[in-house]
């Protein structure tokens, strides 16, 4: 099947002096929205730099939207509109001009570059404000500056680190909104790099993984989970009864307080759990099939990876925590 | 610390089912394992009490309507010498109107003040012509040693240039790494050597906007006030020149030494008031050590002294330093390569990802 990739990389090789940044990268991103997921010092930024084509590669090659990254760099960043997590808009400067600004440095004329922020400004829910400098705004309205910036020129593919970082509730879940539809009424490709499992899943249908300069794992999120369907029932009274009485009727139960997990064989599981709760006159409140979330895919990855994670937070917040022992021993990446 | 699982098999993949996954190096493979259990309504036996969730009705909001769509865009982008040309304009303009490079109100008004200090001699020159006193003439008419004066007295490199060069240049590249405005050029098609160099043209042109404008300003006036024919031009001409280069260098020279010192801080203050440093303080060391030692060679660490000293010997004028103008040449040579070595690989190790 040929296939059109908007990222592709071969045995991409990034050293900094002995520090091996990345190690035989091999991505293959399609068009559509994708989540950029890994620890701290994973190699996420280092990869996003290969993409817009800023540093030299110790080995190996790729192609962003058929441009060499090697020795296309400026044409590449032509057709991307990045957006990065820190501060990057000058403070005294008004909205529309930071973005016009934003655009001019892309090569648009004065004139349309004014004209397209006024657009994107208004796109991204700042018409009002447009006029206001910067050092004024609130974290979400500079993280929607931001985002103008990168969308004046509606670029093919659009690079969001941390979108939501720093962001309230209403703020968040207007920026994921917005993103959401750059892709689908726009039409147009997404890497979002996100320790937040739930705004990634909510965007992206694609994922890759990267951990100690390496991609773990890769392609669609529904592909990539095998995890084993179980259903969760929630009781009442006798929590220890009924987890009793599964594990005799050869159920695999787990429990934390008043809610279990039975793996779910086939059908037939439901009928055994209700029976389970007859028997031991027991209450189920509750009950349904676990639907396991792309932060469960984290975890589940990690695990088999040898870290003991309770959730992603651990990991994506601070630094690499050691391996476990069993782990080191005799444990492959890759 | 718990055991790790081990890795289990995956389940072959079904035949004519596609899936588009690859974990840890092996297409077409799922990740396997069980989610984790979360802790909810408590731990317990599941006999407390339950916390009853009470759905609120919508409220309504006040407000414009706002409808979301994209608009595409279809234009076509210009080629490198336009974005720089912006990049350019947007430090130059700023100076002069809104919508640019926000300059301090302090930096606008000091370039303000220098360039009316600047003019005073063509101000002085234009009252002589009107009132028909001579003796401003006289002080103010051209000649080697005023052309000279214009551009390296010690009124105006102490007074006005420094001042002008620690304010314009202070935070040229010490705000953007302050603010990650970096980012923004870095992440587009602009590329480093596009950045520094559009960075120095822009603040070599701000001074020269008032140093060697105000010098040309000078000469021309002179001529047109006095009446003055080609004779006269012909034979002022080469010195004139001379006086003209070596502003260029003063300027060269400054943007380099400010810039360099903008790229190593990340506010405004350090680099102009470090910059003011060096110019100050190397000519009071070197003006010190001749009053001790009666020895000037030590006049090659000040830039000033180097510029005022290579500025005598392309007017024609006595030198007043008792070393060859040759070593103020080699001096003012390696002064510039070293701070554009600096600026150079600290533009470099600015970071798009992560300051």
């Amino acid at each position: 099947m040929t296939k059109e990739w908007i990222i592709e990389t071969h045995d991409l090789v990034k050293k900094y002096g002995e520090h091996l940044a990345l190690d035989n990268v091999n991505v293959n991103i399609s068009p559509g929205a994708t989540g950029l997921l890994g620890p701290n010092g994973a190699g996420k930024s280092t990869l996003l730099k290969t993409i817009l084509g800023l540093i030299a590669l110790t080995s190996g090659g790729g192609k962003v939207l058929g441009h060499d990254i090697a020795t296309e760099g400026a044409k590449i960043r032509q057709r991307i509109g990045y957006m990065p997590e820190y501060d990057c808009l000058t403070p005294d400067m008004e909205a529309i001009h930071q973005v016009r600004y934003a655009g001019e440095l892309l090569g648009m004329n004065p004139t349309v570059a004014t004209q397209r922020a006024h657009e994107v400004l208004e796109y991204v829910g700042l018409r009002d404000q447009r006029y206001r400098a910067i050092s004024t705004f609130s974290t979400g309205m500079e993280q929607c500056t931001k985002l103008a910036c990168s969308l004046i020129h509606d670029p093919d593919l659009l690079i969001c680190d941390e979108p939501s970082n720093g962001l309230d509730a209403k703020s968040r879940q207007f920026m994921l909104d917005t993103l959401f539809q750059v892709v689908k009424q726009g039409d147009r490709s997404i890497i979002m790099s996100s320790h937040l499992m739930d705004d990634v899943e909510r965007i992206c249908d694609r994922m890759l993984m990267i951990h100690k300069g390496q991609v773990i794992a890769q392609g669609r999120i529904e592909d990539l989970k095998a995890i084993d369907r179980e259903i969760e029932i929630s009781v009442w009274g006798g929590s220890s009864r009924i987890e009793e009485k599964l594990k005799d009727m050869g159920q695999s139960v787990r429990r934390t307080g008043r809610i279990m997990r039975v793996t779910r064989v086939d059908d037939s599981t439901y009928g055994t759990i209700i029976q389970a709760a007859a028997e031991t006159n027991v209450q189920i409140r509750k009950m349904e099939d676990y639907e396991p979330s792309l932060e469960d895919l984290f975890i589940v990855i990690m695990d088999r990876l040898g870290y003991s994670v309770k959730s992603s937070r651990d990991l994506l917040d601070g630094p690499t925590p050691a391996m476990d022992n069993a782990a080191q021993l005799g444990r492959k990446v890759a | 610390m718990t055991e790790a699982p081990p890795v289990e098999a995956d389940p072959p993949i079904e035949p004519g089912l596609v899936k588009e996954s690859e974990f840890m190096g092996q297409s077409g493979q799922s990740v396997t394992g069980q989610a984790r259990i979360e802790a909810a309504y408590g731990v317990g036996e599941g006999e407390g009490q339950g916390v009853a969730m009470v759905a609120q009705s919508p409220t309504a909001e006040g407000g414009t309507i706002f409808h979301q769509i994209y608009r595409p865009w279809r234009g076509t982008l210009n080629p490198r010498w336009v974005r720089n040309w912006s990049l350019l304009r947007h430090h130059v303009y700023g100076l002069f109107s809104k919508g640019h490079r926000p300059w301090p109100l302090m930096t606008k008004l000091i370039v303000v003040i220098v360039l009316i200090g600047s003019f005073i001699p063509i101000i002085s020159m234009a009252m002589s012509w009107l009132t028909g006193v001579e003796e401003l003439m006289e002080l103010y008419g051209v000649n080697r040693a005023n052309l000279w004066g214009h551009v390296l007295g010690t009124f105006h490199n102490t007074c006005c240039w420094p001042l002008l060069t620690a304010m314009i240049v202070g935070g040229l590249i010490s705000e953007d790494r302050q603010n990650g405005t970096s980012a923004i050029y870095f992440s587009r098609p602009i590329t480093r050597t596009d950045y520094t160099l559009m960075k120095f043209i822009s603040a070599a042109l701000i001074l020269s906007l008032v140093i060697v404008l105000s010098y040309c300003a000078y000469y021309a006036a002179a001529i047109i006030l006095n009446d003055e024919g080609w004779a006269y031009l012909l034979d002022t001409i080469p010195y004139f020149i001379g006086g003209l280069v070596a502003a260029l260098m003063l300027v060269v020279t400054f943007t380099s030494i400010g810039l360099a010192l903008s790229s190593l801080s990340t506010g405004r203050f350090f680099p102009a008031a470090s910059f003011l440093g060096i110019i100050f303080g190397t000519r009071i060391l070197a003006y010190l050590i001749k009053l001790l030692f009666e020895k000037d060679t030590l006049y090659l660490i000040s830039p000033y002294d180097n510029l005022a000293h290579a500025g005598q010997w392309m007017m024609g004028l006595n030198t007043t330093y008792d070393f060859p103008a040759a070593w103020s040449f080699v001096a003012l040579l390696l002064m510039n390569g070293i701070s554009l070595y600096i600026l150079i690989s600290r533009v470099n190790s600015l970071e798009v990802t992560r300051e």
